[in-house]
């Protein structure tokens, strides 16, 4: 079997249970870290898929930039979602 | 009630993506084969044997995104540079106020991201120089070492920028920089034509089959393609530096910065 399309899934998977955690959660900061988990899953996907250009600038805004944006938002704001 | 709305809706979505490209097709066809637009442009990236129609860059993807398709990352440019000043003018008056304060994190963290930040750099400068050869490129340089600007502000307080002497009138220069030269590598065709009469076109980077304009491709035997290593380091200026301004000024302190955010409306109340 092709070990690409295995890793593909592996990581898709880790991606979409990361993706349901980041939403269920309450603790903002919490969810913005599984979220940091998801796009990491997620450029492991975009390296496998052959598209290097992509990854270069996703890793640096899906795992640094992104998240401190969202985390400066969240002091600024609660840390608990009331909703 | 919350947890089962969330599966739900995530299943419905992988479900109707998942249907919607593979039975339904939504991707078109999707041979093991290369498509025909693929094709043309790998062989047209670096051709050195058309000289009309090359980008003279081995790396296809910076040879579509600055030379076939320029004018739309050109245009791009301009979206971030309105986002910036768009920053730049909610938060005008903040810095001068300060609001940095904050000791940051532990010694151990301090010292770790201290050794990290001068790999960074290099890191984010070789994705810069390197964007015509290898994967990479201005974007993807600026956002890297924009994670420096992240790692100052967390890791060392938002005080931190003044100690290693950048500030964010600093940063807006350099960002202007950036942005500057890539007009001036956009409009050196125009300066060329209108002082030697000869035909060129704006954002050319080779010769075209009506004009003998290019940039030089080779620098000591060194390949540079032509406008793409000129383009990639100013945007890697203007990019890198913009994300500075912006986390410069997401991490002044609220409660410090609020009186100048709010003070020109209350001003004009009692007034």
């Amino acid at each position: 079997m092709d070990v690409t399309l295995v890793l593909l899934a592996l990581f898709s998977t880790v991606g979409l249970v990361f993706t349901y955690l980041a939403i269920s959660e309450r603790d903002l900061v919490r969810a913005i870290i599984y979220s940091a988990v998801q796009s990491s899953a997620y450029a492991v996907l975009l390296y496998l898929l052959r598209a290097p250009d992509i990854v270069l600038v996703y890793l640096p805004v899906a795992v640094g930039l992104y998240p401190a944006a969202l985390l400066f938002l969240v002091g600024k704001t609660e840390k608990v979602d009331g909703g | 009630m919350r947890r089962v709305v969330v599966l739900v809706s995530i299943a419905v979505s992988v479900a109707l993506l998942a249907y919607a490209t593979s039975v339904a097709g939504a991707l078109g066809y999707l041979g093991l084969e290369t498509r025909a637009l693929a094709r043309m442009l790998l062989a047209l990236a670096y051709n050195p044997g058309l000289r009309e129609l090359t980008a003279m860059s081995p790396e296809a993807v910076t040879a579509i995104v600055w030379d076939f398709r320029g004018v739309d990352t050109l245009y791009e440019t301009v979206v971030f540079y309105m986002a910036i000043i768009a920053a730049l003018a909610i938060y005008r008056g903040a810095p001068k106020v300060g609001g940095g304060g904050g000791i940051g994190l532990s010694l151990i963290a301090k010292v770790v991201t201290k050794l990290l930040i001068p790999m960074n750099i290099a890191v984010a400068v070789s994705i810069a120089v390197h964007g015509h050869l290898t994967p990479g490129g201005g974007f993807q340089a600026g956002a890297a070492l924009a994670v420096v600007s992240v790692l100052l502000a967390v890791v060392f307080s938002a005080s931190s920028f003044s100690k290693v002497g950048v500030d964010v009138s600093k940063a807006v220069a350099l960002r202007s920089a950036g942005l500057v030269a890539i007009a001036v590598v956009v409009f050196t065709p125009l300066i060329y034509s209108s002082v030697t009469g000869a035909q060129a076109y704006l954002m050319q980077s080779y010769v075209k089959v009506d004009s003998g304009f290019a940039f030089p491709v080779e620098v000591f035997g060194q390949l540079i393609s032509g406008t793409l290593i000129w383009l990639n380091v100013a945007e890697f200026l203007a990019v890198s530096f913009g994300f500075f301004i912006i986390f410069m000024l997401l991490s002044l302190r609220e409660d410090v910065v609020r009186s100048a955010l709010v003070g020109e409306e209350h001003g004009s109340q009692h007034s």
